[in-house]
């Protein structure tokens, strides 16, 4: 019925005089509506996603091939990259200041990450214990994920972890006297993860979430079986919040390798005490716009790229064998 | 929006009314100790921010040395100082740059987000999942690849120390969370009301801004909330991009100050610190329903 | 993932990869030539971009300077900006590599190579004798700017390398000042005698890990840090040696390097916790207002030398100023340059906080008094002293002497061994000069 209505309407209009306002080409006239609806849909399809797809070729996928490219060139900015292999590379596995950013990132990754999520959980479950109240509870663990990567709470943190500082006053008067944190190459670290951990709040967040989801019959049902508060976070809770952990585990995982800000700040833009704050984006910033050696920097940004593709790979892998997904699988 | 916030009902058998006596005795005791864990967790979390706001308004001698939160000696000289700006430039223009972007940010993300949300949610063309997929694998994407290449770009174009590098960015949907949310959202939506109108003749543009748009309010909303304080934040944007002082935005102020300032002269920069971080503390105070429950929906659904 | 659209999504892969290649491709054009002396026309209203590295002190100076410019050019408007010292050679190659650079810049010495020999600067010498009076300048300053017989930066001032110290802090604990010009193993004893004395306040801060003194060392064996082809002028036992030579004071008598890390921009010697500090003599003004000290706490001595007829002390240009090449403003460039140079105002809005004045008219017009008249005082006292300029530092110096620091920084922290420490600076150095 509509389509003869269409097909009416549009064959008594004089042609040529398309409706104001209408953006559709002619052919609606024709006799098969369903072929100029896919083209219609194509057409506005590719229209919409205009600025995405600009932004993905332009600025993501082009740079991303760039900078391949650029990894295997000595690049200063003035002159035209000069090709020389592999040379970054090699440089990279016996340059001591890169090997010193691995560690100190991986460090950073693979020790804060899960001291982070661990609190993001606890402090859930906590929250999770009595709805009432928990409201306000929720936003304040949250505020700091929101400024946490900001310069303000840089500036703070190391004023706080100097010497003489709130941290160290308080830890004397339990007697333990560390002096600066801000100075000590070996305390900067932890202070760092303090940081970190200190955002626990937008995990937290979803964590609780994920734990309102999990269905009480089965706390219920695993009460009736005897089982005790630890069996029951291990059979009931892990695996229902599974999912949860896997995307949180992922995202902070993400994050934490990019990392630049608050590194910055900490260190003074030069890598810290004896380049304890030597971030690997730290590092990539000063071999790039510092020393202007952007072959190399590139060199670095496309192994952290390999790394992180690596290391998210193998959480998908592995996630069949720990991630369960409850009803629906979207 | 209230879902989360219901208490989670004990789901009995009916019959068993013994139960809840015994479970009432128990949770007064636990309830206590728990509230007191909860308090505790709070305290220290909320810390550095008060100590950050006392600090501002204490000398900048006595900043350190103590642990005492409350200034013995109040003063506003820390803010004074911070007003007279630095090199001549005053803590406005830095203010000023900094809203500038955010705003712009927030328009760019809201326009070309939501146009890329509609067509991966509600547009059949070719290659949609291919680009869906990409463009969630760039929320995996590490920057890094990113920022030099992009660099290169724009100085070529001669567009450094301008705003426009850091807003094209915004204006090209280039940040997957606010699509990847409105997606989300969009998806959610009955198809009636977008087939209703395409049977008396919308397409989709009409449908898009008089149908869509209005829908996903609050996604429009959270999106908006976060694309002002990422913008907000944002320091290695300003920082490769912006060179003269007067364009700088607050985050390479506090830089300046930072730089400039030694330990016994923290005061002005803790005070800045301050001043630079109440926007975002109104935007939290005000919004928070919508950036926690954002988060939270975020990772349900994915 | 690609099999169904692979061809559509190939060619939409080449063309994004082509396209952009294609726009890195075109490049900024090289380097305009620039004609000489240029006519300043006073009535046509022009924009002089202007910029310097400093902190804020230095940021309100350089802004009544403009004033006064301003007023006696009306017709110029000059635009200043600046930034820290680390970020200002950043902001500056990435400009430059952009064609971007501000039309007048303060510059440094170890930048001019970099930036002269790619042609990034503006020829001056044409405007010598014409929108820049250099009569008040001596000849040998006036060529430290010069490549290739062209003049690409004008001296401001200059500095010595020297020793600052607090009698007022030494005497209150019992010591006497460090004589100076006596050889490094005096002054490493004077510094364990203080420390000892001290009571919380220490000799002075590792003096290896500036490259300064290092370079003073070499000189004082009649080397050089860089040749003048721009290597290195030195090798690794060189380095070794001259870093074990502190080793002993490294035990404790020097301010603990954490301490300082921590006190980070201020120094030792600003923040009241060293007695003595080598540095270059016009950072008298930054000590007085980081430390609370009085002029007449501070005093200037020669810094140690091996040999006591050496003449390893130099007067460097603590800054110079030049032009972008690209500048379409070049006759009002010169004016700024040489009103910032010459103008007896502009030296007594500075004193010498950049140094000491090369041109006499400023000079004379600065009234150089306290610590300024200390400077010049100093300066005068060690012309015995005084040797040939080194050659013009290659390009990667600054970058060279930045990782020197680095270095000596983590030495004394423990975290790296003196041979480890060589090894990292020779290779560093040798991707630096050959980037």
């Amino acid at each position: 019925m509509t389509t003869t209505q269409r097909q009416v309407s549009t064959k008594t209009a004089p042609l040529g005089s398309a409706p104001a306002g209408s953006r559709s080409p002619a052919p609606r006239a024709g006799g098969r509506p369903k072929l100029s609806e896919k083209k219609r849909d194509g057409i506005a399809g590719y229209l919409f996603l205009t600025p995405w797809l600009i932004g993905f070729f332009v600025l993501t996928l082009g740079p991303m091939l760039i900078s391949l490219y650029l990894a295997f060139t000595k690049y200063n900015l003035f002159t035209d990259p000069e090709w020389i292999g592999l040379d970054n590379f090699t440089r990279m596995f016996n340059d001591p200041q890169f090997q010193q950013s691995v560690q100190i990132t991986l460090t950073y990754v693979l020790v804060g990450t899960p001291i982070k999520l661990a609190a993001a959980l606890g402090v859930a479950m906590l929250l999770n214990y009595r709805s009432k109240g928990s409201g306000f509870f929720r936003s304040a663990f949250y505020a700091p994920s929101l400024i946490g990567a900001s310069v303000s709470v840089a500036i703070v943190w190391r004023a706080m972890f100097n010497n003489d500082g709130p941290v160290d006053t308080g830890l004397s008067f339990v007697g333990i006297d560390v002096g600066g944190w801000v100075g000590n190459p070996a305390l900067v670290m932890p202070m760092m993860i303090l940081l970190a951990v200190w955002q626990f709040g937008a995990p937290m967040v979803i964590f609780l979430a994920g734990l309102k989801q999990i269905p009480g019959e089965l706390y219920e049902a695993a009460d009736v079986d005897g089982a005790g508060p630890w069996r029951k976070f291990r059979s009931v809770t892990l695996p229902m919040l599974s999912p949860v952990i896997f995307f949180n585990l992922l995202l902070e995982m993400i994050g934490a390798f990019q990392i630049f800000a608050s590194a910055f700040i900490i260190s003074s833009g030069t890598g810290g005490p004896a380049g304890s704050t030597n971030f690997y984006t730290v590092y990539l910033y000063q071999r790039a716009f510092g020393d202007l050696q952007m072959g190399y920097a590139s060199a670095m940004a496309w192994l952290l790229l390999v790394v992180v593709g690596i290391a998210a790979f193998v959480l998908f892998r592995t996630s069949k064998f720990w991630v369960h997904y409850g009803g629906d699988l979207k | 929006m209230t879902t989360l916030d219901t208490e989670l009902a004990p789901v009995l058998p009916v019959g068993q009314k013994q139960r809840v006596p015994k479970w009432k005795k128990r949770s007064t005791w636990v309830t206590v100790v728990w509230a007191i864990a909860l308090t505790a967790i709070v305290v220290v979390v909320l810390y550095p921010l008060l100590w950050m706001v006392l600090a501002s308004f204490k000398p900048s001698s006595d900043i350190n040395g103590n642990v005492s939160l409350l200034p013995e000696n109040p003063t506003i000289q820390n803010y004074v100082k911070v007003l007279q700006g630095i090199g001549g430039i005053p803590v406005y223009t830095f203010f000023i740059n900094s809203l500038v972007l955010a705003v712009g940010s927030v328009i760019g993300v809201v326009i070309s987000s939501s146009m890329a949300a509609y067509a991966f949610a509600r547009v059949r063309f070719a290659g949609s999942k291919i680009f869906f997929g990409l463009m969630i694998a760039t929320l995996l994407l590490p920057f890094h690849v990113l920022i030099i290449p992009q660099y290169i770009i724009f100085q070529r174009l001669g567009l450094i120390d301008t705003f426009i590098p850091l807003l094209v960015v915004k204006f090209l949907a280039t940040e997957a969370f606010f699509v990847f949310l409105m997606v989300q959202f969009i998806r959610n939506l009955p198809m009636e009301l977008d087939e209703a109108a395409r049977i008396d003749g919308a397409g989709h543009p009409r449908v898009f801004f008089s149908i869509t748009l209005p829908l996903i309010k609050p996604a429009l909303v959270t999106s908006s909330i976060f694309a002002f304080i990422w913008s907000w934040n944002d320091f290695l944007g300003p920082l490769l991009y912006l060179n003269s002082t007067d364009k700088y935005t607050l985050p390479l102020a506090l830089r300046l100050y930072n730089d400039q300032s030694s330990v016994s002269d923290y005061g002005a920069t803790i005070a800045i610190s301050v001043l630079a971080l109440i926007p975002i503390a109104l935007f939290f105070f005000i919004f928070q329903r919508f950036l926690v429950e954002g988060v939270a929906t975020q990772g349900l659904k994915g | 993932m690609f099999y169904k659209h692979s061809r559509r999504t190939a060619t939409a892969f080449a063309a994004t990869a082509a396209a952009v290649l294609a726009l890195t491709g075109c490049a900024g054009s090289g380097p305009a030539a620039s004609e000489g002396g240029s006519s300043f026309d006073p009535d046509t209203d022009v924009t002089v971009n202007f910029t310097w590295w400093g902190n804020d002190d230095r940021a309100s100076k350089y802004t009544e300077a403009i004033a006064l410019f301003e007023k006696e050019y009306p017709n110029v408007t000059v635009n200043g900006t600046f930034t820290d010292y680390p970020s200002y050679w950043e902001k500056r190659t990435t400009e430059a590599a952009g064609g971007g650079l501000p039309d007048v810049m303060q510059f440094d010495y170890s930048q001019m190579d970099s930036f002269g020999s790619r042609g990034l600067l503006y020829n001056l010498t044409p405007e010598y004798g014409e929108n820049i009076d250099v009569d008040a300048i001596p000849e040998s300053a006036l060529g430290v700017g010069d490549i290739d017989g062209k003049s690409y930066g004008l001296i401001s001032s200059t500095n010595a390398w020297s020793m600052f110290q607090d009698k007022t802090l030494i005497a209150s604990i019992g010591a006497e000042p460090y004589e100076g010009g006596t050889s490094w193993d005096d002054y490493y004893d004077w510094i364990a005698d203080v420390t000892a004395k001290g009571n919380g306040v220490y000799g002075g801060a590792d003096p290896t890990q500036r490259i300064q003194n290092f370079e003073l060392s070499l000189r004082q064996d009649g080397g050089n840090l860089y040749t003048d082809d721009g290597e290195l002028g030195f090798d690794e036992k060189d380095l070794t040696a001259f870093w074990e030579s502190a080793a002993d004071i490294r035990e404790g008598d020097i301010v603990p390097q954490q301490r300082l890390e921590e006190l980070n921009p201020v120094s030792g010697f600003g923040a009241n916790i060293a007695a003595s500090e080598l540095t270059w003599d016009n950072f008298g003004a930054g000590y007085l207002a980081d430390s609370g000290k009085s002029v007449d706490d501070l005093i200037l001595t020669t810094p140690p030398t091996s040999d006591a007829d050496a003449k390893d002390l130099y007067l460097k240009p603590s800054m110079l100023l030049a032009m972008s090449s690209k500048t379409k403003v070049g006759a009002a460039g010169a004016k700024l340059i040489d009103f910032l140079t010459n103008s007896p105002e502009v030296g007594k809005i500075f004193g010498a906080s950049r140094g000491i004045p090369a041109s006499e008219t400023q000079r004379d017009g600065a009234e150089l008094s306290g610590q300024d008249a200390n400077v010049l005082a100093y300066e005068e006292s060690i012309t015995d002293r005084l040797g040939d300029a080194p050659p013009l530092p290659p390009e990667g110096a600054a970058s060279i002497e930045q990782k020197f620091w680095d270095l000596g920084k983590s030495i004394d922290l423990g975290a790296i061994s003196i041979d480890d420490a060589v090894k990292q600076f020779f290779d560093e150095a040798e991707i630096t000069l050959n980037n």
